[in-house]
């Protein structure tokens, strides 16, 4: 279902409003970012401008452990394309529901496209409620609290803040994990997601067991929708014959 | 404020490729998008990226998680909605911790 590409101011706030409990997910990586980063040499301002306009912590990270003089431009930038080949199927999730979209939005849509926005915001999509400023809005927010969260790590390297033990304690490590559960949960058709799911679980599991790294979310999540997609059209094809 | 020229580039390049990560799935789909097999596959790949992206952290995680991963759902399906489901994890995570599970 193609949906409208409005954006209210009311729309942007109430998206950027939802996103605070989710986006504080990303204090405890930040933190632990902007500690790496000061003890690699970048400054603050590098730290949080590399935050703002990167915005995927993981790619961030990557990039770090190959940050050396002189920096190797072509690596850099191929380890965080490859660290962000998730992006790639959520972004190729989104574009059905937003197919009309004019050419000056779709940028801003592909820098909000992170994890737990991309997740709340396409479960909508594909319930018809989806609302493109809700989507810019916690964007935007998820954007302020990563980069702030970086340079508040890089201003406090070395002190309690750069402690994950804080955060562990709370149980704040464990909300961007909630975030894809309680969505998981949301999107859930019944038994027509049992297999695909299953079979994603399994794929994910054993390429983090083979592989390690992130490949784990892209493998499984095309792993599901392949066999999802081969079922249903295999379904599709009895029923005419028949 | 300090900023070297040379690391200005390189997180310049840094946002260019992941840019083109999360706008290449989106452009691509314009042409790729009028296959029904591919319609298919999205049909079902956000469930799977989503089950994928929680089912590796759950199994390393300990207790705790599990805990709040089976709330979070409890919560979701019961209460309904986004919030009660993320604070029901989330507090049955640091109640687990507090309890002594892993």
């Amino acid at each position: 279902m193609s949906l409208s590409a409005r954006v209210t101011w009311r729309s942007f706030q109430a998206g950027a409003l939802r996103m605070i409990f989710p986006g504080l997910a990303s204090l405890p990586f930040g933190i632990g970012f902007g500690v790496a980063a000061a003890q690699k040499g970048l400054s603050a301002f590098e730290t949080t401008l590399m935050s703002f306009t990167v915005m995927a912590g993981t790619s961030q990270m990557v990039a770090l452990d190959i940050w050396a003089q002189p920096l190797p431009l072509i690596a850099l930038a191929v380890s965080v394309f490859v660290a962000n080949l998730r992006y790639f199927v959520m972004g190729a999730a989104l574009q059905p529901h937003l197919p009309h979209l004019p050419w000056w939005l779709q940028p801003p849509v592909w820098y909000v496209t992170v994890d737990q926005n991309w997740a709340l915001n396409i479960a909508e999509y594909r319930r018809g409620q989806g609302d493109l400023g809700k989507f810019l809005g916690g964007g935007f927010v998820m954007a302020c609290i990563w980069s702030g969260s970086t340079l508040l790590g890089h201003l406090a390297a070395g002190g309690v803040l750069s402690d994950p033990g804080t955060a562990r304690r709370f149980g704040l490590d464990f909300v961007a994990i909630a975030v894809f559960v309680v969505v998981a949960t949301i999107m859930f058709r019944g038994k027509r997601d049992l297999a695909p799911w299953a079979v994603a679980i399994a794929a994910a599991l054993a390429s983090k067991w083979l592989i390690g790294g992130n490949w784990y979310i892209v493998i499984g999540g095309v792993a599901g929708g392949l066999y999802g997609a081969l079922r249903d059209t295999k379904m599709k094809r009895d029923v005419r014959q028949s | 404020m300090s900023a070297n020229p040379e690391t200005l580039v390189a997180i310049f390049v840094m946002a260019l490729a992941a840019m083109v990560a999360k706008g290449g799935g989106f452009l691509a789909m314009r042409w790729l998008g009028r296959h029904r097999f591919i319609i298919a596959v999205l049909d079902h790949a956000p469930g799977a990226v989503l089950v994928s992206a929680a089912a590796v952290p759950l199994t390393q995680g300990g207790g705790a998680y599990i805990a709040g991963a089976l709330a979070a759902a409890v919560a979701t399906r019961t209460l309904g909605g986004f919030t009660p489901g993320l604070f029901a994890a989330v507090g049955v995570v640091a109640l687990a911790r507090w309890a002594g599970l892993p």
